[in-house]
């Protein structure tokens, strides 16, 4: 903390320019235009007139897409926290053998974008699945329930974003101060009861932002229940994106229940987690399982079939049995491979491009219109892909036509969506600068660019790789914008396996699915890297 | 996208296309392709290239009508809108085409087919269509846009070959390829004289009480009751969608899944495209499935798949060709032998022992009125089949 004041001081002192008013300025614009697509919404909603939007939105069907949409927010982020908190609990503070290996693998499935995991329930699981088919070759004849609608969607979102829950209560498990379960022993009370009555009550921020995570995803999927044909928000949105006014209503809808969520996790945040973090418990501390070990070691083996197992040993089936023949037409190309690299390098560098004015900005100024330019430009953490998609779609063809149907405005939508990315990593960099340096060079006659460019420039360069990286990553797997923005002729990775899952040539989804999966690993390792809870 | 790198882009792309449209060793067929590619303006393809090697392939008469070298060569830049869930092999016969004309470089978009229909509409209306072409799986999409007012009429050229049921009464959109409604059954279960030649028969009789099998989510299906909508009312229509509920008919994915459940003897019979029970039979050995067909009720619609030009295109002529094209001996082969589709001229027969569209009996109704979706999903909603 004394560094961040002491770097935010000089940098002060030293920006007292006309520069600082120019930068501010400049992240002003770059919040706005990252805002505009939700102006556009606000804007687009306020001209349908009041009897029409009741009209469109207090239909039975609209009705039910919203009961919809929160029965399936509640359940993915209940189960979430029943199936996330139990596992975070054994794996860090109980004596369960190989705890590393569960608490790698648990988390792992993060790494499964939720479209694939999907794309692998629905097609694995049923009595005509991949996965019933080949356990029947094998001789095990079981009866795989079907998974779509709402239990499949359900399922899913479940299984891929309960990590979120069980890694953030692990950090917040972690971060507890173990004195407090000693003295609250030493006052009489069992192991389990000081468990629930100190250390549970200390972890339940932890478990909220967890659920936060889950129930932001959840609602704002677009690839799971449109996969599993389950009618949301997301999926509605997506049929109905030519009709702009309904669009707009839709989006406002969706956007509320978001600000809605996030206000009902802020309720539940205390102040910090106070006291010393101690790292794991020791022996002492540690919850015996006794009888409950066998149990607890099938629970966690469980997890980890579903939810890594079942979508890799899927895909590999469809991988074996794509024989091509029904797939004509839709022959794989490395040209797909291609495309997604190029948006992708093109959003992470234009992310950073869009990042640093704001972070450095932000860190230098703490004037009102440099934090609203900063918290701005988090817009993307909260409004859905596919309506930064419909709203952009709606601009382009409207405003700008030049742009619609172009890769520059598929790149903008990747900029709004995974501008925050790039922001946090390049402003928690400019952070560790430590001013004194940029003081020393300024002493040393270097005109204030020239310091900028020889101290910290090189200071924040490893925050700018991990933002460009991350942005890069995620980019690679974002399905609903690129749906919808994408120029004519123009396929990606995601958009080809999107093609063949509806037109179900199941088989040929295999090659660019893992390939997607692989990349997505990566972005977990340079999440893990960077050390923090980061999501995406 | 300038004229001067065009040619360039689409060498890369066809050296791929060329390996895998045709199966040949990548690397070689790759080269021969682009070296040829850019000395002529035209690659021989034969006809088996278009014909495809199914099961239903052997012994087939050479098809008869106009050959794509009767025809001027495709040569520019088109954008086609592709919608529809078959749409792979309409991309194949693209690529095919892009293969035989290196100078044609197709820009496709494939998505539901309403789905783009509505966007060429909304495109449209903003001043700024980016589809030339439309080709749809289903004459409903095709509606939407025409009666929307955004389709040109097409060349006589291209209209004059199908017959008139299977196009537009305005000329304004034209079929290429048929599907006819069926219904599979498996031959252990009935023989072909128990199939009704009335759908409304599934509905009231016993005998098909828990024993068949639909897809009502799925779009042909949902055409299929439009049909049925506007020729006999919807109270009759919302009278049958109940009968089949009570019926205890279950429902499965889509149809390619109605006639696999038909096959694997989940159910004994279903409603279905007709092609579909094909696409069964190519890939099992001798499943017990058939097809029947009712007449002249909305059971025996006949719809298409079909293209139309979009209004104020800049390459209409070239749209105009390339439809032509979709309607050649070639490409009709292409169709019936690798979609299992209805031809749509008279020189080409649908494959195995299809009966020919003369011998279907479709009922009398204008396909452009299928375009009319909403109040068929209102209806189906409201029983609750939706």
């Amino acid at each position: 903390m004394a560094t961040e004041e002491g770097l935010v001081d000089a940098l002060r002192r030293e920006a007292r320019g006309e520069r600082t008013l120019a930068l501010t300025l400049l992240s002003a614009a770059i919040a706005a235009l990252v805002l505009s697509p939700v102006a556009w919404i606000l804007l687009e909603a306020s001209t349908v007139g009041f009897a029409r939007a009741v009209n469109l939105l207090a239909g039975a069907r609209m009705v039910q897409v919203l009961v919809n949409s929160l029965l399936l927010v509640g359940i993915v982020t209940g189960a979430s926290v029943v199936l996330g908190v139990p596992l975070a609990i054994l794996t860090s503070q109980t004596n369960l053998p190989f705890r590393r290996f569960f608490t790698v693998a648990i988390s792992l499935p993060l790494v499964v974008p939720s479209y694939i995991g999907a794309f692998a329930y629905f097609t694995g699981f049923g009595e005509d699945g991949a996965l019933t088919a080949a356990l029947a070759d094998a001789g095990v004849a079981v009866s795989l329930p079907e998974m779509t609608g709402l239990v499949g969607t359900a399922v899913v979102l479940t299984l891929f974003t309960f990590p979120y829950v069980f890694l953030s209560t692990r950090a917040s498990l972690a971060s507890f101060d173990g004195t407090l379960l000693e003295a609250a022993r030493t006052l009489n009370h069992s192991r389990t009861s000081a468990f629930f009555r100190v250390v549970f009550p200390q972890v339940l921020p932890g478990i909220a932002a967890g659920g936060l995570l889950v129930a932001l995803y959840a609602l704002s999927d677009f690839g799971t229940p449109a996969i599993m044909g389950y009618d949301v928000f997301t999926r509605i949105l997506f049929v109905n994106y030519y009709d702009f006014q309904l669009a707009a209503l839709l989006s406002v809808q969706l956007l509320a229940v978001t600000a809605v969520i996030i206000a009902l996790e802020s309720a539940v945040e205390s102040g910090d987690a106070s006291g010393y973090a101690s790292s794991n418990p020791d022996a002492a501390t540690r919850l015996e399982l006794g009888w409950l070990k066998g149990p607890a070691l099938v629970v966690c083996s469980l997890v980890v079939v579903a939810a890594l197992a079942v979508p890799i040993v899927v895909l590999v089936l469809w991988l074996v049995r794509d024989t091509g023949q029904t797939g004509f037409g839709y022959a794989f190309s490395w040209e797909y491979g291609w495309n997604s690299l190029s948006v992708s390098v093109l959003a992470a560098v234009a992310s950073i491009l869009f990042a640093l004015p704001v972070a450095y900005n932000s860190v230098t100024d703490d004037g009102r219109l440099s934090r609203l330019a900063e918290r701005g430009t988090y817009v993307g953490y909260a409004v859905p892909g596919i309506v930064v998609g419909v709203a952009l779609v709606a601009l382009g063809s409207k405003y700008a036509p030049f742009l619609y149907g172009q890769i520059p405005l598929l790149v903008f939508a990747y900029v709004v969506r995974f501008l925050p990315q790039a922001v946090g990593s390049v402003r928690s960099s400019v952070l560790q600068v430590d001013g004194r340096l940029t003081e020393a060079a300024r002493t040393l006659g270097h005109s204030p660019r020239a310091a900028f460019r020889k101290v910290t420039l090189p200071l924040v360069a490893p925050g700018i790789v991990s933002g460009a990286a991350l942005v890069f990553l995620t980019t690679m797997k974002e399905l609903p914008a690129t749906l919808l923005l994408r120029p004519g002729g123009f396929e990606t990775l995601v958009t080809y396996i999107w093609m063949v899952q509806e037109s179900r040539h199941y088989g040929k989804a295999a090659v660019p699915a893992l390939v997607l999966v692989g990349i997505s690993a990566i972005s977990m390792l340079v999440l893990l890297s960077r050390g923090g809870n980061d999501v995406t | 996208m300038s004229e001067d790198d065009g040619p360039r882009r689409r060498l890369g792309r066809r050296e791929v296309l060329a390996a895998s449209a045709t199966g040949a060793a990548a690397a070689t067929a790759g080269c021969v392709g682009s070296i040829f590619g850019d000395n002529n303006s035209e690659n021989e393809l034969s006809l088996s290239d278009f014909r495809g090697s199914g099961p239903f392939v052997s012994g087939r008469p050479a098809p008869d009508g106009t050959s794509m070298d009767d025809l001027d060569d495709l040569s520019g830049t088109l954008s086609i809108y592709i919608g529809g869930g078959e749409g792979g092999l309409y991309r194949g016969l693209i690529e095919l085409l892009q293969q035989k004309y290196p100078d044609f470089d197709a820009q496709l978009k494939s998505a539901p087919s309403t789905q783009l229909a509505n966007t060429i509409i909304q495109e449209s209306e903003n001043g700024n269509p980016r589809a030339d072409v439309f080709w749809s799986i289903d004459a409903s999409s095709l509606g939407l846009v025409a009666n929307a007012g955004y389709a040109t009429s097409l060349p006589s050229a291209v209209t004059d070959p199908v017959p008139s049921e299977l196009q537009d009464s305005n000329g304004r959109w034209v079929g290429v390829a048929g599907r006819a409604r069926a219904i599979p059954y498996n031959t252990n279960r009935f023989s072909a004289s128990d199939i009704p030649n009335k759908v409304d028969a599934f509905a009231n009789q016993e005998r098909f009480a828990n024993s068949m099998g639909w897809g009502p989510t799925y779009g042909a299906f949902k055409s299929f009751v439009t049909a049925m909508r506007i020729m006999d009312g919807r109270e009759a229509t919302k009278q049958w969608l109940q009968g089949m509920l009570d019926q205890g008919t279950e429902e499965f994915r889509d149809e390619y899944f109605v006639s696999r459940g038909v096959a694997t003897g989940a159910v004994s019979a279903g409603f279905a495209n007709h092609y579909y029970a094909l696409r069964v039979k190519a890939a099992r050995e001798n499943p017990p499935i058939d097809l029947a067909f009712t007449e002249n009720d909305a059971g025996a619609l006949v719809n298409v798949s079909g293209v139309e030009i979009i209004e104020g295109t800049q390459r209409s002529d070239l749209a105009g060709l390339f439809a032509e094209h979709l309607l050649t001996a070639e490409a009709q082969e292409f169709f019936a032998t690798r979609a299992y589709a209805y031809p749509m001229i008279a020189g080409v027969q649908p494959v195995g022992d299809l009966p020919t569209i003369d011998e279907l009996n479709p009922p009398e109704l204008d396909l452009t009125e299928l375009s009319d979706l909403e109040p068929t999903l209102e209806l189906m909603r409201e029983v609750g089949v939706l």
